[in-house]
């Protein structure tokens, strides 16, 4: 039987999401306007990632956004974010989704980013920028992008804040892998690789990512893919089963599987058995709401 | 399979990837009126075609273009298409039209033209609502004799007027469009009988109205400016003589007369698709509108069964009821 605590021995990567912190469910709607009037404010969060860490959690999984950011600052502040791993992924979809319906469309969403950038004051990625913008340079605004994202977290984390891994959101990931642009995972790669930061890429479609990466000829052994795994194929494109052998036919762990729990359709107990047969699995991530939650999940392999 | 789409904002971007997946289909051009999206483009869609004008579009022998502009446009894009014949087969996102009498319009030139067309009625292709109109099929709650529908976002709460919110088309044709196109599509033709105070305007961010059909009654609340609704949200609540039904894009609940009670989530209903892009629908949506081009089938959602919705929210905000 597998243990989370022998998997942590492993260097596997137990993660906490950060779903619920966002109110977030995708099991439905309705069950966030049920515990809207419960919304985990940063203290709070910040409390369940610790409780989680002390039952056996190692690391944090969130989307780049200021509540986020807040609960990194809280953890730093406590002292609670030394030897913590960092899986961060960018952007934060639904943020600048909205902003875009607000603000009309695409060109309203880049001016908003772009002064973001300029007034965040980071001189490098402000360079970059420029000069990406003045010759439409895809590669050179992703980087000008990711070193604003990258510089975000390291102020609220600061310097023992550990990075691991930063994951290009599934908006993105799975939108290039359908457009065939393998020179922007290419790019990707090559840029985290020299920020000394593990690349990744959040994706529904793992057995296609796999596949064409393949084709592309990029490393897998040297990426991170964060995907939906679980036992009722929930989000899992096409199917379970052609997820599972995608998953096979790699040579490393490098999966971090996510939707573990279905969106709570599945219990913890049920969901990590599933989770336990898979191989090259380098981590999970799972969202916590509740103490009780923090305590049982990561400590469920015990009663195994 | 030649295709073009015409507008690269979220849509057009979401069905060129689509579009790129599908078997058979070739994304040949993208029409973008913004300078600095058109420059970026070429940088990022090697190999495609990209024009600043439909026109532009003629001389590729598409087989279908996508119009995925504000709404506003659809109109005059969709109608240089077909006047100027560069495809007969037209896709465009919902709504059809900006006004009833546009709509009409673009129906009377799809049938000259004897074009297979779709409008971007996405939730007809959520696996729930599939469900919910399965089971009213089989009569499971009997004879329907009201609903009520809703369709909610939070995507303009606490902001000042923005001008983007009127060139979307309003909170009714942005949103809810759709409540109304599944009311057509579950119980047939209705007819609205009242609106709310301020309904008649184009402006507003909230709408209340009520319809009716031949043997059923419904009511419908449009808002983009609910709090507790963090995504887009739709759904519609039916009652009939053995029972109720409740259906939005997450789940399907059945509470029947004799006590029966069922629950489904879209991850009891086979929600996977080949490739999943944002949403599984877009993939079941995409797919749909190839196969009937293929087919030359003119299912629904079409550019007739969308203009029903065009005409409900023309008699709406246009205050004649």
């Amino acid at each position: 039987m597998w243990l989370v605590e022998k998997f942590s021995e492993n260097g596997k990567a137990l993660l906490v999401g950060d779903n619920p912190f966002h109110n977030v469910s995708h099991l439905s709607q309705e069950r966030t306007r049920l515990r809207e009037k419960d919304t985990i404010l940063p203290e709070h969060a910040a409390d369940l990632i610790h409780l989680s860490v002390e039952n056996g959690a190692n690391g944090f999984m969130f989307s780049v956004s200021e509540k986020t950011l807040s609960i990194l600052r809280i953890l730093r502040e406590r002292g609670e974010i030394d030897g913590l791993r960092l899986y961060s992924i960018v952007p934060y979809a639904y943020e600048y989704v909205k902003l875009a319906t607000q603000v009309g469309g695409i060109p309203g969403l880049v001016k908003r980013v772009g002064t973001r950038i300029v007034t965040s004051g980071n001189l490098r990625g402000m360079a970059t920028g420029i000069t990406g913008f003045l010759n439409m340079n895809p590669t050179a605004l992703m980087k000008t992008y990711l070193t604003y994202e990258i510089g975000r977290i390291r102020s609220c984390a600061g310097k023992k804040g550990n990075i691991e891994c930063v994951l290009l959101h599934e908006v993105i990931t799975d939108l290039a892998l359908a457009l065939g642009m393998d020179w922007l995972f290419k790019s990707y790669v090559d840029y985290m690789q020299k920020a000394k930061i593990g690349p990744g890429f959040n994706t529904v479609n793992f057995a296609y990512l796999v596949r064409k990466f393949k084709d592309w000829r990029i490393d897998l052994s040297h990426v991170v893919i964060a995907a939906p795994f679980n036992k009722i194929g929930f989000q899992m494109a096409p199917s379970r089963e052609e997820c599972e052998q995608a998953l096979e036919s790699l040579d490393k762990p490098i999966l971090v599987a996510i939707s573990v729990l279905a969106a709570g359709y599945l219990k913890p107990a049920e969901a990590l058995r599933y989770v336990e047969t898979l191989s090259n699995v380098k981590g999970f991530a799972v969202g916590i709401s509740k103490e009780s939650h923090a305590k049982e999940t990561f400590r469920l392999a015990k009663t195994f | 399979m030649r295709v073009a789409i015409v507008g690269l904002g979220k849509m057009g971007l979401v069905h060129a990837g689509i579009l790129n997946v599908l078997p058979g289909v070739e994304l040949v051009a993208l029409c973008e009126k913004n300078n600095l999206i058109r420059r970026f483009s070429k940088k990022l869609f090697k190999g495609l075609e990209i024009v600043d004008d439909v026109k532009k579009l003629g001389k590729l022998n598409l087989d279908g273009v996508y119009v995925t502009t504000p709404i506003p446009s659809h109109f005059p894009v969709a109608t240089a298409i077909l006047e100027n014949e560069i495809s007969r087969n037209l896709f465009v996102e919902k709504t059809l039209a900006q006004t009833c009498e546009e709509a009409q319009r673009l129906v009377g030139l799809a049938e000259t033209h004897e074009s297979v067309t779709m409008v971007g009625y996405l939730r007809r292709f959520y696996v729930t609502f599939n469900k919910a109109r399965d089971l009213l099929q089989h009569n499971t709650i009997g004879k329907v004799k009201s609903f009520n529908g809703y369709a909610y976002s939070s995507d303009f709460l606490g902001l000042e007027k923005e001008a983007s919110a009127s060139s979307r088309g309003g909170v009714l044709r942005d949103l809810g469009c759709h409540a109304i196109d599944l009311a057509l599509w579950f119980f047939g033709d209705l007819k609205v009988t009242s609106a709310g105070d301020g309904s008649n305007r184009e402006d507003v961010d909230s709408v209340s109205f009520k319809v009716e059909g031949s043997e059923i009654a419904g009511e419908f609340d449009v808002s983009w400016r609910k709090e507790e609704y963090r995504m887009p949200e739709v759904g519609l609540t039916m009652a009939g003589s053995g029972g109720k039904l409740f259906v939005n894009d997450d789940q399907v609940k059945l509470e029947l007369v004799d006590g029966g009670s069922f629950n489904w989530y879209r991850h009891d209903l086979n929600d996977n698709v080949p490739f999943w892009l944002g949403l599984p629908e877009y993939y079941r949506e995409d797919l749909h509108f190839v196969k009937s081009m293929a087919s030359k089938s003119r299912d629904e959602p079409n550019f007739y069964s969308a203009a029903k919705v065009d005409r409900i929210i023309s008699d709406v905000v246009g205050g004649e009821v």
